[in-house]
């Protein structure tokens, strides 16, 4: 018989390709955890799937279960790397994807550039036909100009084409019928209409989608086919399972036709991991922080359950308007802040950290590859927070030298030390990341005080407990393994699909049977691909919302709407949640009449995550973690003697009190003075504030 | 350069960027919440954090042009409510008043809310936004034939709505009731409310936890800060004495004189014409925005934006012109008004700055109001809104396609389908404007075309262009613009062609044409590279004939 459960996650980043392996023994429910590192290999991305199981000495015919995360896509959008697309579109609508919504970000700025078509204005071609808002058809679809139209894209080397008309949210029959004309007319040719990735209105955003989708939609095909093709030649008998950008994983067949779901699947990972950790830990209210070496990001996580909103946009900034792409993407804030970020003075002698990174190449100061800019790194080895004798697990040996000039020429800017430049660098690259944490809490009317900070990546640890005693949370957990986080996330994943839809509806009296329609219909429409896909009805779960507003408003509230069918007596119910979700975010209510503009219907089965198992207090003191002690700067609280433990020997059952450093390979762990820790079944960090 | 030695100088940065987090704060909070397209999609708004004295430290802006408003409005109260007591912990003001603090026009309402710290006066947060209709002799508020700005809506002479946390009903029914739209305006001054008190309090825990002479200190710094930064490039200019006049729509003239020097900006605006019975006039402080925002965009575009950064300028006026019009001159499209002395003073400058000012704009807000019964709900419906259109050819670039004007910024336009759905009409086209016009080495950008199809009787149409006899200026030999015009098209009878209309009937299935005009070219359209107009012709942007006659195409 079997002794353990193998269970995979590859994820392919522009670099390098990454694996974690648990390996669960079945009798014991004990977990092995193997890491491997190999060179991302483009165009051809599975070898580099395959080479780094290999290097991992992961069979693949042993698999049980094998995720896959991917920034193929997101890579080939801001690199440009896609295909030539043709658009078609309705009468009079061609140039929408140009006009775009008008908006002028950078509005200081008189030479700002506005951000350019995907498609240029000769491939944007138009048919007769149209459907109302309500989708009801009030002018015929003319059929007759499409086959010149198609001629005209084979000339010109179009190899994708993106269908979007107007009110197709509403009624997808005309670009159903062309897309099916198409596919007859000229088959090599690769075809997306709008309503296959979102049913939500909006012309402009849904035609982006489309056409974005279309862009990388032959690549990703065929690196998706290819995977599978690689890993089953390697004896690999199951089917492997991609990341989403909502937090949960599809099946290879699904993704492979509408590949632009994969997205933002990275940070996806990381914030459903820091989820099913609280529900693991019995605290479903969560804000997760993940900080790498040039961003960090944080998103929100209430009663267990992570936002998915479906207004994502790439390239967008303070200093452009960037491209909407509306897929089901977790809620997330995002900044440029993060171990590498450069520190730097302007003219004005004011401090600022990032956005700029030192990258990998040359790396903070302290690195010694060259790099002469000091980093928020450089400042947390000045200050003793990282050791400079185990600096990256013991793989680079920390220039001090280079570490110290680089925060003199920071301090010699404002006329301090290159130790207060470094608690200085601290305390901004802190605050940019209060901000952002605010941004997904405050703002939205949640007080942190009813949350715990979860914090992974790299720099989490670093950071986490100032952040928390500036916001009031009053415990941070830090995972078990927190710099293979996101694998681990992946893991813990279902198979989940999530459908937005427009839907108009007044909230009243009446009103019940239509809702109850829209819903149930789009459930079926779910129920029925699940089952073509072998998966049992039973094994589905949904869970609905609705998203609600005042009259005449144009932002929308998510409400969270009972299981079981919506009759005229659960209006008023539901009415009550949105007056009290809306005044809990915007702090008054109104005697307004309410309406729905759309619904959320989430599908959820399971497909073989890993069962996690509490282990008993091993017995064994703090002393036996224990590694000596080290002078570190708190910035605002002063030096202090903190004892040093080994990350990699703290067992479930030990305590502490800070002030203290956790080290282990992958991350550094700064404990407050007074902070208690302690370690839970599950081997994570509890820091209480 | 010396350091202040008192006060932490990472401490008084990070209550500066909580500021700024806390005006963007603010602003995202009444766009989530408004009731008016106008508010939330125009982003006809802003909101800004005043020091006690009421000089703005910080602002939330979509549109340039709301961010030096606030704090003339908050100096207005200051001087109005100058006994001690006047001025209460939890109080909320609001004026709408162009002559009190109000600087636009009367659908602009101001909220103003003071901060304390242990019960001193320590900042203010204010915001503003356009709200769709605040009474007066037409729909929506803004007609071409007010004479007084008494025709214009209710006025709101910088009062009191919120005593010590407690609403002062009757003036919150004064208000709802002289509008037309009683559930819209009553939802919007609350989004408004809401985000003064947010504001207030964010600024309130960090007087508490820096202390508040800290606090006081850091927008101090903030400011003094801004105006370095606007020192520092007003030197770098050319300095000299700049005049234009230029010639108006409606055949007057327009004179500005400015002056730069390293240390002063002096925009002369006496020699003028009289004001107007018609509301076409600006308030002092109304044109005085105008001039910060083009003061800006020469000078510093990225570095905060506060009262610091504008006070190199100095505005002169002659009261009782169109610049500094007195009571009671109607007000209503005062924008256009601020937004021709905008284009003037960017003229006037752009051919010695070629490297900080492009071509001329379709420089107008072209306002476009709409309403009438929705033909499936039997409601009524506003269309209220501003037109994209086509930016000016710059050094090394075409100008920019369909973007709002330069008043407007992080502004949206409304998407067809939500416009078919909430007003109830069809929209049949949205293109990319193909008339001939700024073409150049580097052409204009292109406005639009827009059909509305009304599909209900009794509709009514208002609009207010400029820029319509006289098409967007072109520099170093480009060819001018296309010009901003609304055309109707009724079903049965003749087409009209409009630049202001005021309250015209619609029928079932009369078009509504919008059109903006392209943007003005750059260089001799001789100069143009073949490649750029061979791609031209491919996009169907311009004609053979144009690529031949205009270009000097040899193969078109």
């Amino acid at each position: 018989m079997k002794k353990s459960t193998i269970r995979v996650a590859t994820d392919v980043g522009g670099t390098f390709t990454d694996l974690v392996c648990f390996e669960t023994n079945i009798k014991s429910g004990q977990h092995s955890v193997i890491t491997a590192k190999s060179d991302t290999t483009p165009p051809d991305f599975e070898t580099g799937v395959l080479n780094v199981l290999e290097k991992g000495n992961v069979n693949p015919s042993e698999i049980d279960f094998l995720a896959h995360g991917t920034t193929v896509i997101i890579n080939s959008l801001t690199e440009r790397k896609g295909v030539k697309v043709g658009l078609i579109t309705t009468k009079g609508f061609r140039d929408s994807l140009e006009i775009a919504r008008g908006n002028r970000p950078d509005f200081f700025n008189l030479h700002y550039q506005k951000p350019v078509p995907f498609v240029p204005r000769y491939l944007r071609r138009e048919l007769s036909g149209r459907m109302s808002y309500q989708g009801e058809e009030s002018e015929p679809l003319d059929m007759s100009p499409l086959p010149n139209i198609l001629d005209d894209f084979k000339s010109e080397g179009v190899e994708a084409v993106a269908i979007c008309f107007l009110h197709s949210y509403a009624n997808f029959a005309h670009e159903e019928i062309v897309m099916k004309e198409i596919k007859q007319l000229w088959p090599e040719v690769s075809v997306v209409a709008s309503h296959q990735i979102t049913r939500e209105w909006r012309e402009y955003e849904r035609t982006s989608t489309a056409v974005l989708s279309a862009y990388v939609q032959p690549a990703a095909e065929k690196y998706l086919r290819q995977l599978a093709s690689g890993l089953s030649e390697k004896g690999f008998k199951g089917s492997p399972y991609i990341m989403q950008s909502n937090c949960g994983v599809d099946s290879l067949e699904s993704v492979s036709r509408i590949p632009i779901t994969m997205v933002e699947s990275g940070p996806a990972s990381g914030f459903w991991g820091a989820a099913e950790l609280g529900k693991l830990i019995n605290e479903p209210n969560v804000i997760a922080l993940d900080i790498g070496g040039t961003t960090a990001k944080c998103s929100l996580i209430e009663n267990g359950k992570v936002k998915i909103m479906t207004n994502y946009w790439i390239e967008r900034d303070e200093k452009s308007a960037g491209y909407p792409i509306m897929v089901p993407v977790v809620d997330l804030v995002e900044i440029g802040n993060g171990g590498g970020s450069i520190a730097w003075v302007d003219e004005f002698d004011k401090l600022h950290v990032g956005p700029q990174s030192a990258g990998a190449i040359p790396g903070p100061a302290s690195y010694g590859k060259g790099g002469e800019e000091a980093t928020t790194t450089d400042a947390n080895i000045e200050l003793g927070r990282i050791n400079k004798d185990y600096f990256c697990g013991g793989s680079i040996k920390a220039d001090m030298k280079s570490a110290k000039s680089s925060l003199e020429k920071v301090g010699k800017g404002l006329g301090i030390s290159p130790t207060e430049a470094a608690r200085g660098i601290i305390r901004i690259a802190n605050n940019n990341m209060i901000n952002a944490l605010k941004l997904v809490s405050l703002n939205r009317g949640f007080d942190p005080r009813d949350f715990v900070l979860v914090a992974f990546g790299g720099g989490g640890g670093m950071h986490a407990v100032a952040l928390a005693q500036e916001l009031g949370v009053k415990k941070v957990v830090i995972p078990a393994a927190a710099s293979v986080f996101s694998a681990w996330g992946m893991m813990m994943s279902d198979l989940r699909r999530d459908y937005f839809i427009t839907h108009l509806a007044d909230l009243v009296e009446g009103a019940g049977t239509d809702i109850e329609s829209a819903f149930s219909e789009v459930e079926s429409q779910a129920i029925s691909q699940f089952k073509l896909e072998g998966i049992k009805e039973t094994n589905i779960k949904f869970m609905r919302y609705g998203n609600f507003r005042y009259k005449n408003q144009e932002h929308t509230t998510e409400v969270p709407l009972s299981s079981g069918s919506i009759t005229d007596q659960q209006i008023v119910e539901i009415g009550r949640v949105f007056h009290e979700t809306y005044e809990h975010e915007y702090t008054y209510r109104l005697d307004m009449p309410v309406e729905l503009v759309g619904i959320h219907v989430v599908a959820t089965s399971e497909v073989g995550k890993l069962e996690m198992k509490e282990m008993p207090s091993s017995g064994a003191t703090e002393e036996e973690a224990r590694k000596g002690e080290r002078e570190v700067d708190y910035a605002l609280e002063g030096s202090h003697n903190a004892t040093l433990y080994d990350g990699e020997k703290l067992k479930p059952g030990m305590e502490f009190i800070g002030p203290a450093i956790i080290e282990d390979s992958g991350s550094t762990t700064v404990v407050h003075p007074e902070n208690k820790v302690y370690i839970d079944g599950y081997s994570n960090i509890h820091i209480e504030l | 350069m010396k350091k202040n030695i008192e006060y932490d100088p990472i401490t008084l940065e990070i209550i500066q960027s909580s500021l700024q987090a806390t005006a963007d704060e603010m602003f995202a909070s009444i766009r989530k919440t408004a009731m008016s397209s106008i508010i939330y999609e125009v982003l006809d708004m802003g909101t800004g954090i005043m020091d006690a004295e009421g000089e703005i430290a910080a602002s939330g802006a979509g549109i340039p042009a709301f961010i030096g408003v606030l704090d003339k409005a908050v100096k207005v109260i200051l001087q109005k409510y100058n006994k001690p007591g006047d001025i209460q912990e939890g109080d909320v003001f609001m004026t709408n008043d162009p002559y009190y603090g109000g600087v636009t026009h009367l659908n602009d309402i101001v909220l103003a809310m003071p901060v304390f710290s242990n019960g001193k006066l320590i900042a203010w947060t204010a915001d503003i936004a356009h709200n769709s209709d605040v009474g007066g002799m037409a729909p929506g508020s803004l007609t071409g034939d007010a004479t007084e700005i008494f025709q214009e809506g209710i006025r709101l002479p910088a009062v009191k709505v919120i005593s010590q946390g407690e609403t002062i009903q009757s003036v919150m029914d004064i208000l709802i009731v002289n509008s037309r739209m009683p559930d819209t305006i009553y939802g919007d001054v609350w989004a408004q409310i809401a985000a003064v008190r947010i504001g207030a309090k964010r600024l309130q825990e960090l007087a508490k936890k820096y202390g508040a002479d800290v606090f006081e200190r850091a927008m101090i710094e903030f400011m003094d800060f801004g105006e370095k930064a606007s020192r520092r490039e007003l030197s770098k200019l050319t300095n000299g004495v700049f005049e234009l006049s230029e010639e108006q729509d409606d055949g007057s003239f327009y004179n500005v004189k400015i002056t730069i020097s390293d240390d002063l900006f002096t925009v002369d605006l006496r020699d003028n014409p009289k004001q107007l019975s018609s509301p076409v006039n600006s308030t002092k402080d109304g044109v005085m925005i105008a001039a910060q925002m083009i003061f800006k965009s020469m000078t510093d575009p990225y570095s905060p934006c506060n009262g610091g950064s504008f006070r190199p300028i100095e505005l002169i006026t002659e009261p009782g012109t169109v610049f500094d019009a007195q009571e009671p001159a109607p007000l209503g499209f005062y924008y256009e008004v601020e937004l021709r002395v905008y284009d003037l003073m960017w003229r006037c400058l752009a051919k010695f700055m070629p490297e900080r000012l492009s071509a001329g704009h379709f420089a107008s807000v072209c306002g476009t109001f709409i309403g009438g019964t929705h033909p499936d709900t039997g409601r009524q419906y506003t269309i209220v809104e501003a037109q994209v259109g086509g930016w000016g050819g710059r050094n090394g670039a075409d100008g920019n396609n369909a973007m709002f004007c330069g008043f407007h910024g992080e502004t949206y336009n409304c998407p067809a389908e939500i416009n078919e759905a909430r007003n109830g009409l069809w929209v049949d086209q949205m293109s990319l404007n193909t008339e001939p016009g700024g073409e150049g080495k580097y052409s204009g950008g292109r406005g639009i075309v827009m059909d509305y199809r009304i599909r209900a009787e009794d509709g009514y149409l208002t609009a207010g262009y400029t820029r319509s006899k006289f098409p967007a200026w072109s520099l170093d030999g480009g060819n001018e613009g296309s010009s901003n015009y609304v055309e109707y098209l009724p079903l049965k009878g003749k087409s009209e062609r409009f630049a202001f209309v005021s309250g015209l009937t619609l029928s079932k299935n009369d078009v509504i044409r919008v059109v903006t005009g392209n943007g003005g070219g750059l260089g001799d359209p001789k100069s143009r590279s073949q490649e750029l107009i061979k791609e031209d012709l491919k996009n169907e942007l311009i004609t053979p004939e144009v690529a031949r006659e205009v270009y000097g195409m040899m193969d078109a």
